[in-house]
């Protein structure tokens, strides 16, 4: 509809040109054309504008989607009329997004001139159906961009943003927004622009945000002599390759870039000094970078080519190669010849005009080489060339290099030693060895010996000069001479500590002496396998050395010697054994602990532990010892040959004592003994005992007082008096001294003791298991042993029934015993059973025989009435013996 | 002739497997998309893939051959999205989300032969696409970029599908039948 009355309004304008009054005189032929956002108007004049003699003022308007958004003025000198004009601008507004239309009328003399021209440039929505724009464009990273969404008939717009960066936006019309940012890079796939309506739709561009190219260090060189060759850096990423490759001109002719920045321009060398430019441009700019060379001095040779090797000697070899530029020929060159083996690498220099040959020398014999050669200008030099291809070689071989020969004192032999050549010594096979000796003292006669390859030693006794030599297929090594003494160097002030190693090894130095004329040597080898010895030769300037075994294990003893190499016999300097990497002491090292008390002290020893079984220095030891497991206490003595260790003033108690060998490493071999110290146990023991005995005399002295008649009896009889009238007149005063002790010497309360009875005619029940465990608590009545029981019972030790009368009132009934049932129940025991029940304990018969020898009255009536009541002969029989 | 040919439910458990691997490699490398050009968590996308899906009430075989149709139409985008961001936007070095897209594209192809394998095995054709005779040429680096999106998600959506017709197939009664002839593979 807008633009319906916009066409309207230009129809009446035109219509209005015809009016009279008009002049004529106007534009023609305007034209609008656009680069990005910059537009050129450009017009022409009216034909009848050529007679004007006044200037004519052209005012431009510019209208986006139909709306003023500038106007200008451009004046048009009469002499100028005729000629084509323009007007430029820029849009604020991104062109593709709104129609911009440009309005162009004369003015002369304050009069509007015929009616206007007018062009419009159509937004590219209207085009392309498209929303956002600018559409994939490269910018700037910095400047200020405006981008411009046109939201779709039907849609209302929502929000603007810049990968997720919302900006300045505003409204250019009902449609149309647009998004105002500050620039930053972002990523080189670009930078979203999305324009989101409010029902969710999402339109969007892509634009590349970067940097105009940021190449430097330009360097130009020929390697050719023909052309010039340039390379330089990039600089600072561009950010926007992906839409705009950066174009390189070198001095104005395009470079065709590859892998690595570098440009080659062909050029005449030899002008002197001149600069090279390099221009560097993509679609946010360019820049211009310059170096300043004469090509002579800066000539990057290429690689030698077809190296080869020739003349190759058992230590020298030829090579030759040649170059693929032929001016080089004619340049005063450096080459360099790396020559590469398993053990590393050396150079060898060698300069000449164009050279292309030189001879390696200083090469081990039999030995395989690789080798490579490079060059570069002698004068002004510039670069190194790179590297030319490896050839590979192998040198011939030679005589054997010298042995390094040692000896070693067994006795009263000398065994000589000597290492084994390695591959760069022997130069070949080592076919076998020659031993040659004179005796120092006597006769000079020369000893000759040959000596298979696979041994390395040779013994001897007595003082000689020895030379050894080594052959091969190319002959026979220099020879190698040592002066063997048959006497055994002095030990006796050597210092013998242990020595300990660090990483393997052990760093030794000494005094100088002046007797070292032919330096020193110091060898070593493990305690237990003296035929591995090592040794290693000094120049008499050299007075420390670090000595490292081969081969070596942790906690493997070593004896190490210093020798001074004197005219004569070697003296020796020094000898130490020790560990190069010590093994840590595990523990229980001790076979065992002892101890000792003394007093209040206990000594702590064990047996000394072979030095072969050491694998580490011992400096000495600890004593650690606790009581019941408390605080430890310690004690350490520093002397390794001790073997013993005191802790002093402990009381009673359960002590642990932990014996450990004190190392470089800390106090290993932990063995331990625990013992109980009692003192107050043996005090105890000794009271018990003490107690027991007192108690076993009291019960003694009992005993014996109880029965001291008895005792006296046996020991120290009264005589009785022979008083035969009182004996029988007065029976209460002749009381018999004998049973006043109450008829035994056990006295009246072995008289109750009845129990222990078995009447021979009760059945033994012992049929079943309550029966077997009952019967096995019974007393032991020699069930097991019928006969035996039996005749214990029955025959030695009756028990006879008596049928007392009964008891006089002034009789008490015993203890614990029905006195309802005594007088027909009581059984009392003869004096024989009495002793039987009691045999165990005492040995009674003695006193029942001698108290059988005397039969009082009343004991006879008593057996008189019992016989006559029960006519038991065998009672009394036993009785009467 | 006559005979049953049998497919292997432990067969039909490795493709589900296996979409679920795609699935779940897609849903990667989609976030990775996302972040890395911005866009929204819940941006729509146009859909590309014009097959039916594999409704419930076809049978099995149609069902393969829908989900055949369907994956194969993905991996021809997908194949086609790759190309053009190698030729329009890959300026950096190996990234996370590349590698990610290029398992992505071995595993739906992995997908997509299987599930040929089972197709045949119910008595189905393959059939290839021809709708992609015309490839995609973007307009400009944005549309491109959702294009891509909207690859992905229906890259997504199938291998979704993909899994829940191979769980309908592990739990069917009906055995794969190759259609009316005579020869016949069931699912064990």
């Amino acid at each position: 509809m807008i633009r319906f009355w916009f066409l309207l309004l230009v129809l009446i304008r035109l219509g209005q040109q015809n009016q009279p009054g008009v002049s004529p005189c106007g534009p023609r032929n305007l034209t609008v054309s656009r680069l990005d956002q910059t537009v050129l108007v450009q017009w022409e004049d009216d034909a009848s504008c050529s007679a004007l003699n006044d200037p004519i003022l052209y005012n431009v308007t510019v209208l986006v989607e139909n709306q003023d958004v500038h106007s200008d003025g451009v004046w048009v000198a009469p002499g100028l009329i005729g000629s084509t004009h323009s007007w430029r601008w820029t849009s604020p507004v991104p062109m593709d997004c709104a129609a911009h239309t440009f309005r162009l009328r004369a003015q002369i003399n304050n009069q509007t001139s015929r009616p206007d021209q007018h062009w419009t440039l159509p937004d590219k929505e209207a085009v392309y159906s498209r929303s956002v724009f600018p559409q994939d464009a490269a910018l700037e990273a910095g400047s200020l961009a405006t981008f411009c969404c046109v939201v779709p008939h039907g849609q209302q717009f929502h929000q603007m943003h810049l990968d997720g960066h919302t900006g300045n936006t505003t409204k250019i019309s009902e449609h149309r927004y647009a998004l105002t940012v500050r620039l930053k890079p972002v990523k080189e796939s670009g930078a979203d622009v999305q324009c989101e309506t409010k029902s969710g739709e999402v339109h969007g561009a892509t634009v590349f945000i970067g940097y105009p190219p940021g190449d430097k260090d330009l360097q130009c060189e020929t390697q050719n002599l023909e052309s010039v060759d340039c390379r330089w850096n990039e600089g600072r990423n561009t950010m926007v390759k992906v839409k705009s490759e950066t174009r390189y001109q070198l001095d104005g002719s395009p470079c065709v870039i590859g892998s690595e920045l570098r440009c080659s321009k062909k050029v005449k060398i030899g002008g002197g000094e001149r600069n090279w430019t390099l221009t560097a441009q993509n679609v946010l700019g360019q820049v211009e970078i310059r170096d300043s060379a004469d090509l002579t001095r800066r000539v990057h040779m290429f690689a030698p080519h077809d190296l080869s090797v020739g003349d190759v000697e058992a230590r020298s070899v030829r090579l030759s190669w040649s170059w693929t530029v032929q001016q080089y020929q004619n340049l005063s060159l450096s080459c360099q010849m790396m020559a590469s083996d398993a053990d590393g690498s050396f150079l060898q220099i060698k300069h000449g005009v164009g050279l292309k040959a030189a001879v390696l020398t200083e090469l081990k014999p039999n030995w395989k080489y690789e080798v490579k050669v490079r060059c570069g200008t002698a004068q002004h030099f510039w670069k190194w060339s790179d590297w030319s291809s490896r050839v590979s070689f192998h040198t011939d071989g030679d005589a054997p290099d010298a042995l390094d020969v040692w000896m070693q004192k067994k006795g009263s032999q000398t065994v000589i030693v000597w290492k084994k050549l390695l591959a760069n010594q022997s130069h070949g096979d080592v076919t076998g060895y020659e031993v040659t000796w004179t005796r120092t003292s006597g006769s000079h006669r020369l000893y000759k010996v040959e000596v298979n390859a696979s041994v390395h030693r040779y013994t001897l006794d007595g003082d000689s000069i020895v030379t050894v030599t080594a052959k091969n297929q190319h002959g026979s090594s220099p020879p190698s001479t040592i002066t063997v003494s048959a006497a055994s160097p002095d030990e006796t002030s050597m210092n013998l500590s242990c020595f300990t190693g660090s990483d393997g090894g052990l760093d030794l130095s000494w005094s100088h002496r002046p007797e070292a004329s032919c330096g020193y040597v110091v060898d070593w080898f493990p305690a237990l396998e003296a035929d591995r010895v090592d040794w290693l030769k000094l120049p008499p300037s050299q007075n420390r050395v670090r000595i490292k075994p081969k081969n070596d294990v942790a906690g493997r003893r070593y004896w190490v010697s210093i020798y001074a190499c004197t005219r004569g016999a070697l003296l020796l300097l020094e000898r130490k054994d020790g560990f190069f990497t010590e093994r840590q002491i595990q523990p229980k090292f001790f076979q065992s602990l002892s101890y000792k008390l003394r007093g209040s002290d206990v000594e702590i020893y064990w047996d000394p532990v072979p030095a072969r079984q050491q694998p580490a220095c011992i400096h000495g030891y600890v004593l650690y010892y606790s009581k019941n497991r408390g605080e430890p206490i310690t004690v350490t003595t520093e002397n390794p040959a001790d073997s013993s260790l005191t802790a002093r003033n402990l009381q009673s108690g359960f002590y642990t004592f932990i014996v450990a060998a004190q190392t470089v490493a800390g106090a290993y071999g932990n063995t331990t003994l625990e013992v109980l110290l009692n003192d107050e146990g043996s005090l105890n023991n000794i009271f018990i005992s003490m107690g027991a005995v007192f108690i076993l005399l009291f019960l003694i002295t009992v005993l014996c007082h109880r029965h001291w008649a008895c005792i006296k009896e046996k020991f120290y009889p009264d005589i009785p008096k022979p008083n035969l009238a009182d004996w029988f007149t007065s029976p209460v005063k002749s009381v018999n001294p004998y049973l006043q002790s109450g008829l035994g010497c056990h006295g009246e309360e072995n008289m109750a003791v009845p129990e222990l009875l078995l009447k021979p005619a009760e059945p033994l029940n012992n049929n079943n298991q309550e029966d077997v465990d009952l019967m096995s608590q019974a007393p032991p009545l020699n069930h097991s042993n019928p006969a035996q029981g039996r005749h214990a019972v029955s025959t030695v030790f009756p028990n006879p029934t008596y049928n007392l009368p009964a008891a006089g009132p002034g009789r008490p009934a015993g203890p614990g015993r029905p006195a309802g049932l005594e007088p027909s129940d009581y059984h009392p025991q003869s004096l024989a059973e009495m002793f039987g029940q009691n045999q165990a304990g005492q040995k009674p018969i003695i006193c029942v025989s001698e108290y059988i020898m005397a039969l009082q009255p009343t004991q006879r009536a008593a057996q008189k009435n019992g016989g006559k009541h029960d006519g038991d002969s065998a009672e009394s029989g036993e009785f009467n013996r | 002739m006559g005979g049953v040919m049998t497919v292997k439910r432990s067969t039909v458990a490795k493709v589900a497997d296996l979409a679920a691997l795609v699935q779940h490699e897609c849903t990667d490398v989609l976030i990775q998309y996302r972040n890395q050009e911005n866009l929204p968590n819940d941006m729509g996308s146009d859909r590309l893939v014009f097959v039916s899906p594999p409704s419930s009430q076809l049978d099995i075989r149609s069902k393969l051959q829908s989900l055949h149709s369907g994956l194969d139409k993905c991996y021809s985008l997908l194949e086609r999205a790759i190309a053009l961001e190698k030729m329009e936007l890959d300026r950096d070095q190996m990234s996370e989300y590349k590698n990610g897209r290029r398992r992505l594209k071995e595993e739906l192809l992995n997908l997509l032969k299987s599930t040929e394998e089972l197709l045949k095995a119910a008595g189905g054709k393959p059939v290839r696409n021809q709708d992609d005779l015309e490839p995609y040429h973007p307009n400009n680096v944005f549309h491109l970029k959702l294009w891509v999106y909207s690859v992905y998600i229906e890259v997504k959506l199938w291998s979704k599908t993909a899994f829940t017709v191979m769980k309908e197939l592990q739990s069917a009664k009906e055995p794969l039948k190759r259609g009316k002839r005579s020869t016949r593979r069931t699912l064990q």
